[in-house]
């Protein structure tokens, strides 16, 4: 069941929030039952059999955490506890491995080695690379002692809970349950409202703003894919196009789903925070689902920099850091680690090539952007960062939105033929009756810009457009987390100072009738385009 | 040793790491407190901390450090 479709919207979402209120005056533990069978429902709904394939995951996965529990406790089974460990991981990693890449690994060794394995029909269950990677977080977590307890219920809670179980955010056992264990479970004016305003934000963000560049933007992804030539102008709106469709698809998504949490009293933590606003890549990913930021950099990067780093010193060479970093230190310390975690990061956003280039694509912008932090010149005066600053957000974003374009691509070529074009290798062109109005540019232009009918002039006016707002909106506007600081919309937001302009401040979002009005004309203007064709496109991950 | 002994320790390493005389750590520091300690630079610290103290902390426990003082404590159990 999407997000923004009727049956959630009309029929789900009240229907289940009305059940827990109710029980909720009579027993808190009926209400938090309630959640979880509505969830199920809700992950049942698309295709039932999604449940069957994931239940026996989940059941799994609780035994062997009910085990670590036990041997958590006695110090002197470690060993044992960590082959638990292992085990839980590698049967989650196997898990997903057979749904999501058995086909794709087929395909590979065709590929490479002449192969001939035949592919099969496999059942991707909805939102598992998000479930597997919550459940191994979990195993770790207990393993770690920093569960001490846990019940069916509230495990079940945690793996199943809705606004979160597809797309995220992914989330710790720790920062949920607390908040369940004293959740009101009763009507609260105050996360209501704060609930609806961000649903109503996000459901804006995704069917009107992601939705409607998505028309401007996938006609040029098919013709690529189909092998037409993609020229300067269309490649260039593709990408950052994409770029902006795919940020507010899945800050819109974020968004809905830290308000449906709130409608049960309990805050999510943040994923998105103007991710393109960041002045350098490391900063960006800081700002990018960062859930999944904070994952890979716990259990994949971290464990693996500290054993790297610790064999290294123990033998006497010089780790990271330092007055003088070494380029060998830099090399098996940093640009390795980085890489790999982010060759698992786009792996886990797909099994195709192209997502392995784009993770180990951003694996080398964050390599470089380390590179110039450890061996570049200490710029750090007030001029220097005037200058910087700028430098870096243009750099930033071209990266980020050149790396889009691997991810969007249906194939290599298409992507090869998008990223020829926006180097010019293509040519340039202009819809033809642009062309024609040149007047006395065309003899000037006329050696290197053609005319096309690829694209008419309204449709380009149109794109064009829808850049510039999008653009003006996700680098000039305030973000939903900072619009409702006030209310502590995410785990860990708190409020800021207040903005120094009398403008900026009236944005500040509070429960008033101005913000009543806003909010009713966001949901008119989402509700007229609801119902159209639109996927969320982190729902296939 | 003292936290006070620790803090000055772990002081001199992390200016060393980060080229920053400028640092003063407090046992309530956390790493967004001080420019350019990052995730990359945080493991480098507290390896270059456990090859001082002679000590090894579990990965469970680098993960849930937030503060200088959390740091400081644990090392101060394990070095019993």
């Amino acid at each position: 069941m999407l997000f923004n479709s009727y049956e959630f919207i009309f029929v789900f979402l009240p229907v289940t929030l009305a059940g827990f209120f109710l029980l909720g005056l009579s027993s808190r533990n009926l209400a938090l039952g309630w959640i979880v069978a509505a969830s199920l429902a809700f992950y049942a709904w698309w295709r039932p059999i999604n449940v069957l394939i994931i239940a026996p995951s989940i059941f799994v996965n609780f035994v062997l955490a009910r085990w670590l529990l036990r041997l958590a406790a006695d110090k002197t089974r470690a060993g044992l506890a960590r082959l638990v460990l292992v085990l839980g991981i590698v049967f989650n990693v196997a898990f997903l491995g057979y749904f999501k890449y058995v086909n794709f690994l087929a395909t590979a060794a065709n590929d490479l080695v002449g192969t001939n394995f035949v592919l099969t029909q496999i059942v991707l269950p909805l939102g598992i690379s998000f479930i597997t990677f919550q459940k191994i977080a979990f195993l770790i977590d207990v393993h770690g002692r920093r569960i001490p307890s846990f019940s069916l219920r509230d495990y079940c809670l945690f793996v199943l809970f809705f606004p979160q179980l597809i797309a995220g955010p992914i989330v710790h056992y720790r920062e949920m349950m607390p908040q369940f264990q004293h959740a009101p479970c009763r009507w609260d004016k105050e996360n209501i409202a704060v609930g609806v305003s961000l649903f109503v934000f996000g459901l804006f963000k995704k069917v009107v703003l992601a939705d409607g560049i998505s028309e401007h933007v996938s006609p040029i992804y098919e013709m690529a894919a189909a092998g037409s030539e993609i020229t300067l102008l269309p490649a260039w709106i593709a990408a950052i196009g994409f770029t902006l469709q795919i940020y507010f698809d899945f800050s819109g998504y974020s968004d809905m789903a830290l308000g449906l949490a709130r409608f049960f009293g309990v805050r999510l933590p943040a994923n998105f925070d103007s991710p393109l606003k960041a002045t350098n890549i490391i900063d960006f990913w800081l700002r990018w689902h960062m859930t999944l930021t904070r994952f890979l950099t716990a259990y994949l990067y971290n464990p693996l920099a500290l054993w790297l780093t610790r064999r290294r010193m123990a033998k006497g060479l010089p780790g990271l850091g330092g007055r003088a970093p070494s380029a060998g230190a830099f090399l098996q310390l940093l640009a390795g680690p980085t890489l790999l975690t982010m060759f698992v990061s786009g792996l886990w956003h797909g099994a195709g090539y192209l997502f392995i280039l784009w993770g180990l694509l951003h694996g080398v912008y964050l390599s470089v952007n380390h590179a110039w932090r450890l061996f570049g010149p200490r710029l750090r005066t007030e001029t220097a960062d005037r200058f910087m600053r700028p430098t870096g957000f243009v750099l930033t974003f071209l990266s980020v939105a050149v790396a889009m374009v691997l991810f969007r691509s249906a194939n290599v070529g298409a992507a090869k033929e998008l990223l020829q074009g926006m180097v010019g290798l293509n040519g340039v062109s202009l819809p033809q009756q642009i062309y024609a109005q040149l007047g006395p540019l065309t003899a000037l232009l006329q050696s290197f810009v053609s005319a096309s009918t690829d694209m008419s002039a309204q449709e380009l006016v149109l794109a064009m457009a829808w850049l510039g707002v999008l653009l003006l909106v996700a680098l000039l506007f305030p973000n939903t987390l900072q619009l409702m600081a006030r209310y502590e919309p995410a785990l860990g937001v708190h409020p800021r100072p207040a903005a120094p302009l009398a403008f900026l401040r009236a944005l500040d979002w509070t429960p008033t009738a101005p913000w009543a009005v806003a909010m009713c004309a966001l949901v008119v203007a989402t509700v007229m385009r609801l119902g159209g064709k639109s996927e969320f496109l982190y729902w296939q991950f | 040793m003292t936290d006070q002994d620790l803090l000055t320790a772990f002081t001199r390493i992390l200016r060393n790491l980060l080229g920053d005389d400028s640092i003063v750590l407090a046992l309530n520091t956390r790493r967004s407190d001080v420019d350019g300690w990052d995730s990359f630079m945080y493991v480098n610290f507290i390896v270059a901390v456990e090859l001082e103290l002679k000590i090894k902390f579990s990965v469970a426990d680098v993960e849930s450090f937030e503060t200088v003082g959390d740091i400081a404590a644990e090392a101060r159990t394990l070095l019993g």
